[in-house]
Parts: C-alpha cells; sequence; structure tokens
C-alpha cells in the first residue's frame, strides 16, 4: 500500500489535499469553540452548547485527518521516522488529543461556565498543541 | 507597454522575487504563514456558511454568527493575501504558467463575488430570517457555494505546488 501512493504521481498529492481540507475544517472548529473559552466569541450563547454545535464536523474532520494522515505516513515512512519535525508533531498531536478528551472537554461539557482566567489557559494551551501540530507537519516538507 | 509575461518575468527575477526563493527560511515561514491563516481565515468562515445552510450553529441568530466570525475571518484573509502575494512573487512564472493557479485565481474571485452578492444584496432582508434555524434559498446557495469555492481554492492551490500541470 506504501509503494502503491509513492509510486503513484497522483494518489500522495490527492490525500494530502484531503488532509489539508480536512485540517481546515479542525482547525476552525478548535478556534471558534476556544475563542469561546476565552470569552471572545458568541458570549451569548454557553460555552456547552457551542461545543455540542462543533463536535460532529470536528470528530468527523479529526477522522479523515487521521486516516489520510496514516496514509501518506505509510507511503514516506522511513522519511518521517527518521524526520524530526515528524516526531516533534507527533508528540503534540498525542498530547493534543489527550488534553482535547481530558481536561479541555470537562472543562467545555460542564454545565457550568468557568472562571474567565481558566477558560483563557485551557483555551490558549489546546490551541498552542494544535498548532504545534500543524507547524511540525509543514515542517516536514520542508526539512 | 510591457505584456503580462515579461511583467511576470520581471517579478520572478526582481530582488524581493529571487530574494524570498532562494532564501533558507524566509520562502518557508512565508509558506508556514499562508497555511495558518488559511485554516485560520477560511476555518472560521466554514461556520457561517455552515450557519447559512442550516447545518450548523442553529441555536445562534445568522447576523450573530456573522459578527462574530466575519473580523476574524477577515483578518486571516489579509495575512493569506499579502503572504500569497509574496509567493506569488517568488515564483511568478511557475504559477503563471501553472493551470491549477489560474483555476485558483478563478475561484478566488467566485468566492469573491458569492461574498459581494451576499454582502450587499442577500443580507438587506436578514431581519426576516435571521432566527430561522434554516434560513432563506438565496442565503442557503451564498453558504454552499462559499464552501465549495474556497475548497477549489485549496484544492487548486495545493496542485500547483505540486507542478502536476
Amino acid at each position: 500500500m506504501g509503494e502503491t501512493i509513492r509510486g503513484s504521481r497522483i494518489y500522495f498529492p490527492i490525500i494530502e489535499t484531503f488532509h489539508l481540507l480536512a485540517l481546515t475544517v479542525l482547525f476552525g472548529a478548535v478556534l471558534v469553540l476556544n475563542m469561546r473559552l476565552c470569552g471572545l466569541m458568541m458570549k451569548n450563547q454557553p460555552t456547552q452548547q457551542v461545543a455540542k454545535d462543533l463536535s460532529p464536523w470536528a470528530w468527523w474532520s479529526l477522522v479523515v485527518i487521521l486516516g489520510s494522515g496514516i496514509l501518506l505516513f505509510l507511503s514516506e515512512a522511513m522519511k518521517c521516522y527518521a524526520s524530526k519535525p515528524f516526531q516533534i508533531k507527533m508528540m503534540f498531536l498525542f498530547a493534543a488529543i489527550i488534553y482535547h478528551f481530558t481536561i479541555h472537554r470537562g472543562v467545555s461539557r460542564s454545565s457550568r461556565e468557568p472562571h474567565r482566567a481558566m477558560g483563557v489557559i485551557i483555551g490558549v494551551v489546546n490551541v498552542v498543541l494544535w498548532l504545534g501540530v500543524g507547524l511540525g507537519g509543514r515542517g516536514i516538507g520542508f526539512l | 507597454m510591457a505584456d503580462v509575461p515579461s511583467i511576470i518575468h520581471w517579478m520572478q527575477n526582481s530582488d524581493i522575487g529571487t530574494g524570498i526563493r532562494e532564501s533558507i527560511w524566509v520562502f518557508p515561514i512565508v509558506e508556514t504563514t499562508h497555511v495558518l491563516a488559511l485554516a485560520l481565515s477560511v476555518g472560521v468562515l466554514i461556520w457561517f456558511d455552515l450557519r447559512l445552510m442550516g447545518w450548523g450553529m442553529k441555536h445562534q441568530p445568522v447576523s450573530q454568527v456573522h459578527k462574530q466570525i466575519m473580523p476574524l475571518a477577515f483578518v486571516g484573509f489579509v495575512v493569506m493575501f499579502v503572504s500569497g502575494i509574496l509567493l506569488f512573487w517568488s515564483e511568478a512564472e511557475k504559477c503563471y504558467l501553472s493551470g491549477f493557479f489560474r483555476a485558483k485565481m478563478l475561484f478566488l474571485v467566485l468566492a469573491g463575488l458569492n461574498a459581494g452578492i451576499f454582502e450587499l444584496r442577500t443580507k438587506k432582508t436578514i431581519e426576516d430570517w435571521d432566527k430561522y434555524p434554516v434560513p432563506p434559498a438565496q442565503a442557503r446557495m451564498a453558504g454552499l457555494i462559499s464552501i465549495l469555492s474556497w475548497a477549489a481554492v485549496i484544492i487548486a492551490g495545493r496542485a500547483t505546488a505540486y507542478n502536476l500541470f
């Protein structure tokens, strides 16, 4: 499978394009939710409600990102394994996913609004983790 | 008067164009900025489009989502536009000759026209449908065209870099 993708002239670009489109959707969802957590957006709606509205889109985009990401990895496994940006990206990715489904989810799905400062910290950490994933990913192609 | 290919040739070989292209750091940094600004701008714009289509954020009035999302999308767009011009400057000839790049520009114009029509015409009656979970057909169409044309811009933009055609 890895060889098929690498050997084809168009599979890799097509898969990577899906990766990029889904990433845009996820990043947008992460930004909107965390701006709500920071109290910068949609203040007249509870954070819990915003989180529920965004959740299905965030989920599906994450599924597409991981699926296409695994295919891309298979085709360039050796290059990725040795790549520093890729290692950094994976660290950020695991941290982001674990953080998202534990601490972040606990706060954004709570029926009580978090304290403003708490919301800001929780939200900024989440955005920084996902930015780390994105920057690491872009770095693989360059370095 | 200079024709288009000679302007393109001049751009690519100007100090700025050559400087960006041949620098170890400037090109990757400008490119990364372009992609991040894209994710910011289009990523949040999608939520307004989904609201227009009645697919997301149904609990919020359309005007509220518009007011919250648009400033952010606009900031992202400006950064994307400026970094995009710098990228074009450094690879003007490659872009000019690329079929994907031309397609990208067409879809960009389509997205712009669609947004212009929405802002100047469709939005006029917003008070009548602001709180409906699903807005009227004209507004839904604006949301759909926006999502599709931006997706096409991204696809064609990524393909430009692969240099397939």
